[in-house]
């Protein structure tokens, strides 16, 4: 049996196909990164009894209810806190935020801001749909200046969030961002940085044929996928312009930060407890 | 139209068609173009796609539409 043929049995047992059809939309991203998560995490060996998967609220939220491993399906925003604690309590496991946009960006902003200073030793998978999905479609922080959504009829006028850039200036050790288009590249990041430790996120551009397409002339999931085929540059060096992303414009991804070494919260923690028991 | 003389026969691709939401990706992104819409309805009222080899489209086991599949409803068995 091939590597690839194996993977896809293993598949079977780390979802919960009972619950199968998902309730995501035809041609929704969210099923690809899944698929490319649950790959990588048998690829790394990872035991699913050390795996946990933590979600916020909304339509990537409920990729927790999907999987056959210990999830956390969070109250909204608070996908990381939640994962802070987990990892407080039980070092020895693997926390996975499996998140939105609006849920990490928006309503959790200040704990993905905090958590990323603090370098808590999390993956951050990011699903940036630019809007929000299961409310019907508003404009959110990722929303592209000018995109067309119900809550900005005549043209989104905000500045969207530049995620990447946002991580390494707050000294995430790995960033990159993949589109779905880019299905092994994306599967192989997320076994790259299953392996490291620290703050790690990986940002994921997806398709939302059905509330974000349909308003920006991308009304079938072929078209919006072939968006992405045709704009995406991958650029490992990209500079901050580079990152933004502009309406209908190019979507630079790639590996933007790759680095080992810098101590995680819980172990410069455990460094304090240790001193603070050798001088009592 | 692909020249695929030289490829032989590597695998099937079996559908799970309840869990299908035509989509299509696995249509548009196969590289040898064995995977087909059909003609049947399912449960939920989509078009799965349905695999059909001939002559000038054989499946080469590249298992890019597992991949792309966002509804976990395609599965590759390679031939022995």
């Amino acid at each position: 049996m091939s590597l690839m043929e194996e993977l896809r049995m293993n598949e079977e047992n780390l979802l919960r196909t009972e619950r199968l059809p998902h309730v995501w939309c035809p041609g929704c991203g969210i099923g690809i990164v899944l698929n490319a998560f649950l790959r990588a995490v048998m690829r790394r060996k990872i035991d699913p009894n050390k795996l946990v998967v933590v979600s916020g609220i909304g339509c990537t939220g409920r990729a927790a209810g999907y999987v056959n491993v210990d999830s956390f399906h969070t109250t909204h925003g608070r996908g990381i806190p939640f994962a802070v604690g987990i990892k407080f309590a039980r070092p020895d496991l693997n926390v996975v935020v499996f998140s939105g946009d609006g849920d990490l960006f928006a309503i959790g902003g200040n704990h993905f801001v905090n958590a990323a200073r603090r370098n808590h030793d999390l993956l951050i998978i990011a699903v940036n749909n630019f809007t929000y999905g299961m409310t019907g479609g508003q404009h959110g922080p990722t929303t592209p200046t000018g995109a067309y959504t119900t809550t900005t009829p005549y043209g989104n006028p905000d500045r969207p969030f530049n995620i990447p850039h946002l991580a390494i200036s707050l000294g995430a050790p790995y960033v990159a961002r993949w589109t779905t288009y880019h299905v092994n590249q994306l599967q192989n990041s997320i076994y790259k940085a299953l392996g490291m430790k620290g703050f790690r996120v990986i940002e994921i551009i997806s398709q939302c044929p059905t509330v974000y397409g349909r308003r920006n002339t991308m009304r079938t999931p072929l078209s919006m996928m072939e968006y992405f085929q045709k704009n995406s540059i991958i650029k490992n060096d990209a500079s901050f312009e580079e990152l933004e992303i502009k309406y209908k414009g190019r979507i630079v991804v790639g590996e933007f930060r790759n680095v080992q070494g810098i101590p995680t919260y819980e172990e410069r923690y455990e460094d304090i407890i240790r001193r603070a028991q050798n001088e009592s | 139209m692909t020249e695929n003389k030289n490829f032989k026969r590597k695998a099937t691709v079996k559908i799970l068609e309840d869990r299908c939401k035509g989509c299509w990706y696995c249509v548009n992104y196969c590289p040898t173009k064995v995977l087909v819409v059909s003609e049947k309805l399912n449960a939920k009222g989509y078009h799965p796609p349905e695999f059909r080899e001939d002559e000038e489209h054989v499946c080469i086991a590249c298992h890019l539409c597992e991949l792309y599949c966002p509804d976990f409803a395609i599965v590759v068995e390679e031939l022995k």
